[in-house]
């Protein structure tokens, strides 16, 4: 597991360096200049020319690249021009609020998705298989903007039951506060994972139930209940973890939609504006933010499942 | 039944009649053949299938029969809802619903497939010589993809189209550059376990080069693999150019594709013009619905089709 | 009082996309405690569904027809609630399925797995279903149960972890045992020692066993009783002697006479059953088994015969309107005389010459330094494949290569063929040295050696034509015009005995005998000199297997073709091989003709692998004594110093651990690498005449 572990985690910082240098060509690319990139596409030509030589941008490119690795490190990211913050403290700022929203939400989609897709592999062929299938692939079909506005039309508009905005709170303990505010945002996100997520378990939690061992255990004697919930669960859940970890950049974009129709004060948001008022900084910072958390997310389902798999948890040849 | 073993019971169903004694009549089948055999059994392809077509059909013939002015802004005929002379209304610059339908689907389905097109010969080639060649090389190739995986596309969409004012071919060129990692993890996959097969050993033993394993036995036999992730690109480009249109950084004026009539309807959902979201709304899903049964059906094919898995 | 258990009119259908395969038709049998019934039969007979309908397991789309029963101590288990049919299972009927690698949790303790059942059933603690655990993992002979209570099955050998499944299928002392070809899947010396365990702890326990297999030689040496089962009803049914010695049903006389044996005469064809069993979604009108029968009449195909015949433990029932009477005389089939092959030693050149190969593989994931395991010499951990084989063949000639799996043998016939290039040591053939060859040169050298797969699924692209499949080595190699090779596909065809029209079909609409022709026309497209067979025949049932055994025979006499045939079944390298070379934990441990090997074997090894093998012949099966090799084949990443067979060799000594033996000579071409050989050797130890004898210094 040792070495397993050395090697992802090898892996990991190799993707990490290969997004640093994603965001660095970006920067280049950005027209004009990375002085436009950081100075706004207003700045004079003076003081272009002053921020390049402050900034050493006539030198060769891996020196370049070399100092935007380092100051990466120190989490200097440059300063938002429409904000006029440190792009660091505007995503320090907002990561909890991802973390709390992004998380509770993810954990809902898998709540429901599990027990869904098992009942579904248990039920294959029959109705309630269907309904269900017919019920994902159109969830997974909807644009998640469409489907976020059609919640807000029915439960606010209509409804009056749920507000259509999000918490503004500044902390996640304020956002908590307002939980009636939380749930279309929750839900949207939710629902849109789901879909993807039962998909993959129903398939999974079909190939464990055509294993030899599960008619072991039913050979034993044991209740189809007990069968499924301890040979089928945690032996279809083990690629899920797996995919789980791979989909964080779909969770990521189903971010940027959500917090923007409900204006939810996350770094979904936060990027969606800097889009919209051509804010590089905020852009190349949050791009290697998100980068990084997409490594870590898939390292620690790696993670997870070398710790849920006995094979990969003593290896031993 | 198929994933048994060959001495136990399996055999009870034999594969698909195997030839009988040395003068049974069989007529020769097509490649394929199996695969399709079990793709058509499958009504859920079939439905896919045929509301493609369907739609298609609309987008593509549906202008011959009904002719509309998508061109002139008519502000005097903005917002009308549903009638004899508009059958879905019109929309706020005045054009009629129906036909904007039409002609925005052109759009949708043509860049759909465009993309699933560059992305499928790209991602393939790509995934193929990763998995046949292996060792470092494989390593790097895999790391780039995973590199470009971490950041959300939508992400490296948005950073682009506020870079440069996208054109269509722009964003074609966008979304098949964000959408061939998919399919280049999916044939590398593919290739490394059909490596080892020992067909594939069989033509080394002959002195089959490297090119002509990957032409002649992989690739073929990637194929399933291939069309499932280019039916899936092909629904997930369209969504994802929805998404951009509802953000504001879609298709340029001028075009229209049902995300950007979807969205610029979103606007007047609340003043009661129906007309001029759900039409959107239900074509744009009903399409990458049948799309998506299309793809998971000719998986549900393949894995059908594999006697040994 | 009534039977233990009685199946009576069984019939089980399952419901498949190409319609309602009768997988079980009509089959009635009793059995009693201490009694062992065998299922006998080729794939697809339906003996698998009857375990499982005994069970209540059937598959999706599985139902028992109405008007079947199964009584258990005259208790009727058919239409049982599913309740009350839970408390039996595991209880009072327990099973054992054939794949042990499969077959348990891989991410629950096998301590767990065992203890489930026992809980569940018995209603105790915890901790004394642990200790009840720990007990049957020591009857079924697992070494320091206690301790390894807390592994995980990915720890455990293939026969270790059937141990485990039967000691779970014993938890609750079952009175009727059902094992489902429980030693398929395992080497023949790990088979010898389950089956002389299930057949102990049958008789400690008092169970019934009902034995499902297809393998004629297990069945006579384990059942008291034996059912041969073909397309889904029974064929015919009587005591395991009178089977074997006084067989009515013309299935079971063809079926015994067409398993190649150890003492089979290798210049006779072996008899076949030709076409294959009837499909049973429709199934035929007559008796099933007429279309292949060589006694049928036109009754046969009208009428279907009933089994009948005297029941009870005397009895003899068949169903059959023109029953045989014994086994088929052994001088009833052809004789083909093969070409004696020029023993290597007279041979002026051999063909292919092997010297001291050495394959090692690094263990992959586990290389680094701090795992729990021991790291070796350097820190890298490798598994040692061959470790310096040699060997020699002459033009002409077929070699055998025996062993259990993990003796190298597959990589060994690899690097023979140049699919796999040794670390050290070198293969020539013809005088070149394949290591040395590169590019055209190697290419060209291609056509001499092909290779026959054991896969009859994988080895034939399923997107390509038949003729598209013999025609590729021609076209990779440039012979001959389109037209030529069109028409040498035909001759190629019509070689193996298949129709023109074949080249037209895909793979998948061949059955796995079919394949296997095709497999051996693609590799003699080329008109190669050696074809290396790799376990040929081994994924195929025993009537096909016949055919392709014969096909293999009839085109090395008329191609003066050589092989290296390797294979698990040493009846089928008896059948095919003039020398035999038999291999352990990457070494070549002995080498001789194949009457050297069977009558005069020198190492321990070789005879006790023999002694392992189930003959079809229950006088024989059934006088053996002890269960041949004991123990499991250690780790090839830490095989043992000195002789690697010491751990499990009755006759090892503390030189045997300190010295590594030297190939010596026994005979003319018989040579063994044993301290304390089983026979005389020739001469004391001297390496060139050795090496003379074996032919690498010819």
């Amino acid at each position: 597991m040792t070495a397993f572990l050395i090697r992802r985690i090898g892996q990991a910082i190799v993707v990490v360096l290969g997004v640093m240098v994603l965001t660095f060509v970006m920067i280049h690319l950005v027209p004009g200049s990375a002085a436009r990139a950081t100075l706004g596409t207003r700045a004079t030509a003076e003081r272009i020319a002053i921020f390049n030589a402050a900034n050493g941008l006539d030198r060769p490119l891996a020196a370049q690249f070399w100092t935007y690795v380092q100051q990466a490190a120190q989490g200097n990211f440059g300063i938002s021009y429409s904000q006029q913050q440190p792009v660091s403290t505007l995503i320090v700022q907002r990561l909890p609020r991802d973390g709390l929203l992004l998380g509770l939400s993810t954990l809902l989609a898998l709540a429901v998705a599990v027990p869904m897709g098992i009942f579904q592999a248990v039920r294959r062929g029959r109705v309630a298989d269907h309904v269900f299938t017919v019920v994902s692939f159109v969830l997974y079909s909807m644009p998640d903007f469409f489907f976020a506005l059609v919640l807000v039309a029915i439960f606010s508009v209509q409804l009056h039951l749920l507000p259509s905005q999000a918490p503004q709170a500044e902390t996640v303990g304020g956002i908590l506060a307002d939980p009636r505010a939380l749930v279309l945002p929750v839900v949207t996100l939710t629902l849109g994972s789901l879909a993807g997520l039962s998909r993959y378990m129903r398939s999974s939690a079909l190939t464990t139930l055509a294993q030899d061992y599960v008619r072991v255990a039913r050979a034993k004697g044991l209740p189809e209940r007990l069968v499924l919930s301890r040979h089928v669960l945690r032996n279809s859940l083990l690629p899920v973890i797996t995919v789980l970890g791979l989909s964080a950049p779909s969770i990521v974009a189903g971010a940027v939609i959500a917090e923007s129709v409900f204006n939810y004060p996350g770094m979904g948001l936060l990027f969606f504006q800097a889009a919209t008022s051509k804010d590089y900084p905020i852009m190349l910072g949050s791009t290697l933010v998100v980068g990084v958390a997409t490594v870590l997310g898939s390292l620690f389902a790696d993670i997870a499942y070398s710790l849920l798999d006995p094979r990969i948890r003593h290896v031993d040849a | 039944m198929s994933t048994l073993d060959p001495v136990g019971d399996a055999a009870l169903v034999p594969a698909a009649g195997p030839v009988r004694g040395p003068d049974a009549p069989a007529a020769p089948r097509g490649s394929g053949r199996l695969t399709v055999e079990a793709f058509l059994r499958n009504r859920r392809a079939l439905v896919g299938l045929g509301l493609v077509v369907v739609v298609a059909l609309f987008c593509f013939l549906g202008p011959l029969l009904y002719r509309t002015d998508q061109i002139t802004v008519r502000l005097d005929l903005a917002d009308l809802s549903p009638s004899g002379e508009n059958p879905l209304g019109t929309d706020a610059s005045g054009y009629d619903v129906l036909g904007r339908l039409m002609t925005g689907g052109q759009s949708s389905l043509e860049l759909g497939f465009a993309v699933a097109l560059t992305t499928t010969v790209f991602g393939t080639l790509y995934g193929a010589a990763a998995g046949f060649v292996g060792g470092v090389v494989d390593a790097v190739m895999m790391r780039v993809i995973d590199t470009f995986l971490a950041v959300p596309s939508i992400v490296l969409l948005l950073m682009m189209v506020s870079m440069f004012t996208p054109t269509l071919w722009g964003i074609v060129l966008l979304l098949s550059a964000l959408s061939w990692l998919s399919s280049a993890r999916l044939v590398r996959g593919e290739v490394l376990t059909l490596r080892t097969r020992e067909f594939v050993q069989a033509a080394r033993m002959m002195g089959g080069t490297g090119r002509r394993i990957v032409l002649r036995h992989l690739v073929p036999n990637a194929a399933g693999v291939i069309i499932v992730s280019g039916t899936f690109t092909i629904a997930d480009s369209i969504l994802t150019l929805s998404a951009l249109s509802f953000l504001g950084l879609g298709l340029p004026p001028p075009h229209a594709d049902w995300g950007s009539m979807l969205s610029a309807g979103l606007n007047s959902l609340y003043d009661g013009y129906w007309w001029q979201v759900y039409p959107a709304a239900a074509i744009l899903i009903v399409t990458v619905v049948a799309f998506n049964l299309i793809g998971d059906a000719v998986h549900d094919a393949l894995d059908s089709r594999s006697p040994n898995p | 009082m009534p039977p233990l258990l009685e199946v009576r009119n069984l019939s089980t259908h399952i419901r498949t996309r190409r319609g309602v395969v009768r997988a079980v038709d009509d089959v009635s049998f009793t059995l009693e405690a201490g009694e062992t019934l065998g299922l006998v039969g080729e794939s697809g007979c339906g003996k698998s569904m009857t375990g499982l309908s005994v069970m209540g397991l059937l598959p999706p789309g599985g139902s028992v027809l109405a008007g079947s029963s199964v009584k258990l101590d005259g208790r009727e288990l058919v239409g049982l609630p599913e309740r009350e049919l839970r408390r039996i299972r595991g209880n009072d009927i327990a099973m054992v399925f054939q794949d042990p690698m499969t077959s348990l949790d891989p991410t629950k303790t096998i301590g767990h797995q065992v203890a489930e059942s026992v809980l569940l059933h018995r209603g105790c603690t915890r901790a004394e279903a642990a200790d009840r655990a720990t007990e049957v993992l020591g009857l079924v002979g697992l070494p320091h149960p206690r301790e390894r209570l807390d592994d995980y099955p990915h720890q455990l050998s293939g026969g270790l972890r059937q141990r485990v499944l039967i000691a779970m299928a014993l938890a609750n002392e079952p009175r009727v045992l059902i094992a489902d070809e429980p030693t398929t899947a395992l080497d023949v010396t790990i088979q010898a020692q389950i089956l002389a365990l299930l057949a102990d702890l049958r008789s400690r326990l008092d169970m019934a066993v009902v034995l499902i297999t297809h393998d004629m030689g297990v069945t006579a040496g384990h059942t008291d009783r034996v059912n041969v089962m073909y397309a889904g009803r029974i064929a015919e049914s009587t005591g395991t002697d009178r089977l074997f010695r006084g067989m009515r049903h013309p299935y079971t006389q063809s079926l015994l006479a067409s398993v190649p044996r150890l003492d089979q005469d290798p210049e006779r064809q072996l008899p076949t059953i030709p076409g294959m069993p009837p499909d049973l979604t429709a199934p035929p009108a007559g008796c099933r088994f007429a279309d292949r029968c060589a006694y049928a009449t036109d009754r046969c195909r009208e009428e279907e015969p009933e089994l009948t015949g005297p029941e009870g433990p005397q009895g003899h029932r068949f169903a059959c309107w023109h029953p045989t009477d014994g086994p088929l005389p052994a001088d009833a089939t052809v004789v083909t005389p093969r070409p004696a092959a020029a023993p290597p030693a007279v041979a002026e050149r051999p063909l292919l010459e092997a010297r001291d190969l050495v394959r090692e593989f690094p263990v992959r994931g586990g290389g680094l330094v701090g795992l729990g395991g021991r790291t070796g010499r350097g820190g890298r951990r490798v598994v040692h494949a061959l470790s310096g084989v040699s060997l020699s063949l002459a033009p002409g000639e077929t070699f055998g290569l025996v062993g259990e799996s993990g003796c190298g043998k597959t990589t060994l016939g690899r690097v023979l063929v140049g699919l796999d290039r040794p670390d050290s040591g070198s293969v020539t053939l013809d005088g070149a040295e394949l290591g040395r060859l590169r590019g055209r040169d190697l290419r060209r050298h291609r056509r001499d050696l092909q290779m026959m797969f054991q896969d009859p699924f994988s080895s034939l692209d399923p997107r390509m034509r038949v003729g598209s499949i013999l025609r590729e080595p021609l076209q990779i190699q440039g012979i001959g015009t389109a037209t030529e090779q069109k028409a040498r596909v035909a001759e190629l065809l019509a070689e193996v005995g298949l129709p023109a029209r074949s080249a037209e079909l895909f793979p998948h609409e061949f059955s796995g005998g079919q394949r296997q022709r095709i497999g051996l026309a693609r590799a003699l497209a080329l008109t190669p000199k050696l074809i290396v067979a790799d376990e040929p025949v081994s994924a195929l049932d025993v009537s096909v297997r016949a055919q392709v055994l014969n096909l293999m025979n009839r085109l090395q006499a008329a191609h003066d073709l050589s092989y290296v045939v390797i294979s698990h079944d040493l009846a089928v390298v008896r059948y095919l091989a003039d020398r035999i070379g038999v291999m352990y934990l990457g070494r070549m441990v002995e080498v001789g003709t194949a009457d050297d090997i069977h009558l005069r074997a020198a190492h321990p090894y070789t005879a006790g692998l023999l002694e392992a093998v189930p003959v079809p012949d229950p006088e024989l099966e059934r006088a053996k004594r002890g269960s041949g090799i004991t123990g499991e084949l250690p780790s090839p990443v830490d095989p043992p110093s000195g002789c690697r067979f010491r751990t499990r060799c009755p006759l090892a000594q503390e030189r045997c651990a300190e010295e590594t033996p030297a190939l010596r000579a026994f005979g003319p071409h018989h040579t063994a690498a044993c301290h304390f050989p089983l026979q005389t050797p020739l001469t004391e130890p001297a390496p060139a005449a050795a090496a003379a004898a074996d032919g690498t210094g010819a």
